[in-house]
């Protein structure tokens, strides 16, 4: 596979990733938000204030579960490498 | 390696991370986000998000890991029996050609699943990302 076609295909990736992203998040502030009474197919101005909410929180965690991720992984393979030079000069 | 399947792998990867970065996120707003009076985290939020985030990591090292030591027995039992019904089955017809052995995949299992610990895996293909060390 070129590098061109890797890139494309991971660029196809994120948007997918993206897109299930949004519709995890639309699930969850919807199951948050809009209790199932629907007695009224108009949205209430708490359930709308609470999905602007609810979109704003969900993208900070978001964020910051990417950071978490990241620097758990970096503090993994420190240790792996950490390990490695120890059993490289025993 | 070659090249491509390397990059095949790489994509492989870095799919699994970005699926098991979004349920994260999701699990972890669904149970730490409670209060949606104010637009931005409060510090219990916060605290259980990291406690949450943590947690799942690490869980899922350790899931990795009892999969990878668990696994290779198992497909190895498959294949034992999968060769003993077509003894079995070719004994009984005569010389007939045997089939050639299905995927693995036809069980739902991957064929290139390796058996040594430290496969690459979900939150290997971060940049920089560590193995399991169980």
């Amino acid at each position: 596979m070129d590098p061109l076609r890797a890139q494309q295909l991971a660029a196809e990736l994120e948007v997918d990733m993206m897109a299930d992203m949004y519709n995890r998040m639309t699930q969850a502030c919807h199951r948050k938000c809009v209790p199932p009474h629907y007695k009224d197919a108009e949205l209430s101005k708490g359930e709308s204030v609470c999905l602007d909410r609810c979109v704003a929180k969900y993208l900070e965690v978001h964020e910051r579960m990417g950071k978490k991720l990241t620097e758990l992984s970096l503090q993994d393979e420190e240790l792996l490498k950490r390990m490695q030079q120890g059993t490289g000069t025993t | 390696m070659e090249p491509g399947a390397e990059h095949q792998q790489q994509l492989r990867s870095l799919r699994d991370f970005l699926l098991v970065y979004n349920r994260m996120t999701e699990l972890c707003f669904r149970h730490c986000v409670c209060n949606l009076n104010y637009r931005l985290l409060t510090g219990r939020e916060e605290t259980c998000l990291d406690a949450c985030a943590g947690k799942l990591v690490r869980s899922n090292h350790r899931l990795m890991s009892a999969y990878v030591a668990l696994m290779p027995s198992i497909m190895q039992r498959r294949v034992a029996d999968y060769e003993t019904s077509v003894a079995q089955g070719s004994a009984q017809e005569g010389p007939a050609a045997p089939a050639a052995l299905p995927g693995a995949g036809a069980h739902g299992a991957p064929l290139d699943l390796p058996a040594a610990p430290g496969p690459d895996g979900p939150l290997q293909g971060a940049p920089g990302a560590g193995t399991s060390h169980g």
